[in-house]
């Protein structure tokens, strides 16, 4: 085990800044992909960092990453993440993926499978669900920090943090332009694409689904799409954890995928 | 000083459930509610309303487009326009057309030029990016409302005043062939008007373009500040502002005295701004609709029409809406019209639960007692 200081810094990709999380300093590489609020609290980065080099990047067009006029899709921001490997240097990597950020992973272990050698996706957009879900669009910032957390504890940390952004003016843009840019992703077809299931057979190397058993935001029974696509896959739920398994239960969630990705 | 007479066709016939609740009145509110026969019988007398301002001497009437919500009936305002066009000798403002809604904007080019050429060159094209509701409603990406409202247009006043066929290659849209049949009657093309709440960069976009700049659904102080800016806008653009650029929308209400003008439209008042405008913020500004600092400012604030519960006779007070007796609507906007300079005019006679002989009774008085003395004002 060894120290787990997180640093972030700007790089470079094709003149596009990207902010880039950096935690642990051996093991190997892993690319870690948020979801659509990266600047979020991520009590799991720190666990990760103990085994794994984990590069937790803000996607292009959030958080503090600049915007990339180049990105209309998770397609884009896919060919996006193949740059970012090749600024780093890396050339095969571990790669997980959670919510907004499973797709996007999905779609790069499509694009090179090659290059990617172990495939996490915990809660993950991207596939249609099979149950009717909310809409995600048309729920206040409250509204949504209540449904997406199952924890009492951590429900209650998430909306206290949400009503008090306004007071925090870089903050609150910050998390307002992440909306704008999962609508410009995701809104319609909403927070997927209908062709990547007949996609995902590219995948060539072993995958891993985690989801959180009480996730209201994208219910575990989304997973059957995944196995459906990905036949053999296999699916662990964490328990009490609603869509941010790794926020509300990060030892279990940071055991899962040190187990699978060793 | 130019007059339009307004109509937002609402559909009246809301369960005392539904107004009760706080249930949206947009995107979700079930169309099982809404029943066709009532509708054709709205459909017809709205018309004659429309056809009424006419008849009462008005420059013009105004139509505009709004999509799944009993807020109006006008989802197709190219639709309403044309029924008008053979019952009027006045002009048609459409307010206007939903560029960004649309995948093809050669067909808005196509349709306006058809009602323009049909009309004898009577028709005002209004362009708009729709409310946020409109977003959900289509399924249309927010984020990039303005970027498709701006191309849109381009690619709308090229279609009319450039001979065909030319290639368009945009971000958002890609024609081969740009080369509409009719082209317009009007040359170059029909006036165009931007109706707006006021923010920045359709005021600059509208003052740019020497466009008749209208502001809808605003307190008295926020309409100075909105016209200060569209004025400061155009010397930006190294000319003096003239009345007739600036217009202004509001329910009017006239009746034989104060206390009668407001027993009539204080409940009305209450139905369109209460009940009919009624949706969640997030409908309202979805995601992406507004800039992040814009949207920030508007998260931020508890009010705001469509959200919580206004004080209608306050609301009237700011100046929402005009209500009075016929001297009283007369001194207000004569007052109005000085302080803020606008040469056009559009009152909305009917809103909200307001019937039709409520609707007659408040135009007659209008047009008799304070249209003339409107008439002299805002010129030029």
């Amino acid at each position: 085990m060894t120290g787990s200081a997180i640093t972030a810094d700007y790089v470079d990709v094709r003149n596009i800044r990207i902010w880039l999380a950096r935690g642990g300093d051996d093991g190997p590489p892993l690319l870690y992909l948020p979801g659509t609020d990266p600047d979020g609290e991520d009590p799991s980065l720190p666990l990760l960092s103990r085994d794994f080099r984990v590069y937790r990047p803000h996607h292009p067009g959030f958080g503090r990453s600049d915007d990339d006029p180049a990105v209309d899709s998770v397609l884009d921001l896919a060919f996006r993440y193949l740059d970012l490997l090749d600024a780093l240097r890396l050339d095969r990597v571990r790669l997980m993926g959670v919510s907004l950020g499973g797709w996007i992973a999905a779609q790069v272990a499509v694009l090179a499978p090659d290059r990617i050698t172990r495939l996490v996706l915990a809660d993950p957009a991207g596939l249609r669900p099979p149950v009717p879900v909310p809409d995600m669009f048309t729920l206040d910032p409250v509204e949504l920090a209540m449904l997406i957390h199952h924890e009492p504890q951590v429900r209650q940390a998430a909306v206290t943090s949400v009503c008090e952004m306004p007071a925090d003016a870089e903050r609150f843009t910050r998390y307002l332009r992440n909306r704008a840019a999962t609508a410009h992703l995701g809104w319609n077809p909403y927070m997927h694409d209908p062709k990547l299931a007949g996609r995902l057979h590219r995948i060539g190397c072993d995958v891993l689904l985690i989801w959180g058993a009480s996730d209201r935001l994208l219910p575990p029974e989304c997973a059957l799409a995944w196995q459906q696509a990905l036949p053999g896959t296999r699916l662990e739920l964490i328990e009490n954890a609603g869509h941010r398994p790794q926020a509300e239960q990060p030892a279990a969630f940071a055991a899962l995928v040190r187990k699978f990705l060793a | 000083m130019k007059i339009f007479g307004f109509h937002l066709m609402p559909y009246q016939g809301l369960s005392q459930d539904h107004l009760d609740s706080t249930d949206s009145t947009w995107v979700t509110l079930s169309n099982a509610v809404f029943d066709p026969a009532r509708g054709h019988a709205l459909y017809q007398r709205y018309l004659d309303e429309l056809v009424a301002y006419d008849h009462a001497g008005f420059d013009g009437v105004c139509v505009n487009e709004h999509h799944q919500s009993a807020y109006g009936l006008m989802p197709a305002p190219n639709v309403i326009a044309a029924a008008l066009i053979a019952r009027t000798t006045c002009q048609i403002a459409i307010l206007g057309n939903a560029l960004p809604l649309r995948d093809h904007p050669l067909r808005v080019a196509e349709e306006v030029a058809m009602l323009d050429v049909i009309s004898g060159g009577r028709i005002i094209s209004g362009f708009v990016r729709g409310i946020g509701a409109e977003y959900h409603s289509f399924g249309m990406d927010p984020s990039l409302s303005r970027d498709r409202f701006y191309e849109a247009h381009d690619l709308i006043v090229a279609a009319w005043t450039r001979p065909g066929p030319f290639e368009w290659y945009g971000r958002h849209y890609k024609f081969r062939y740009v080369n509409p049949w009719p082209r317009p009657l009007q040359q170059p093309h029909p006036p165009i008007w931007s109706p707006s709440q006021g923010s920045g960069e359709t005021v600059d976009w509208a003052a740019r373009n020497r466009y008749t700049y209208l502001q809808t659904y605003s307190d008295i102080e926020t309409v100075r500040r909105v016209f200060d800016g569209v004025r400061a806008a155009a010397e930006g653009y190294g000319y003096s502002l003239p009345p007739g650029q600036l217009g202004w929308a509001l329910p009017v209400c006239v009746a034989d005295t104060d206390a009668a003008a407001e027993a009539i439209a204080l409940p009305a008042l209450d139905t369109l701004f209460n009940k009919l405008i009624r949706m969640p913020k997030d409908l309202f500004f979805p995601a992406g609709y507004t800039s992040a600092a814009s949207a920030a400012r508007i998260m931020a604030s508890r009010s705001g029409l469509g959200s919580g519960i206004a004080d209608v006779r306050e609301l009237v007070e700011r100046g929402y809406a005009v209500v009075g007796s016929p001297d009283t609507v007369r001194c207000k906007l004569e007052q109005y019209q000085k302080e803020l300079g606008f040469g056009v005019l559009c009152p909305l006679f009917q809103f909200g639960t307001l019937g039709h002989e409520e609707f007659a009774s408040s135009l007659a008085l209008f047009a008799q007692q304070v249209m003339p003395a409107l008439r002299p004002l805002g010129t030029g």
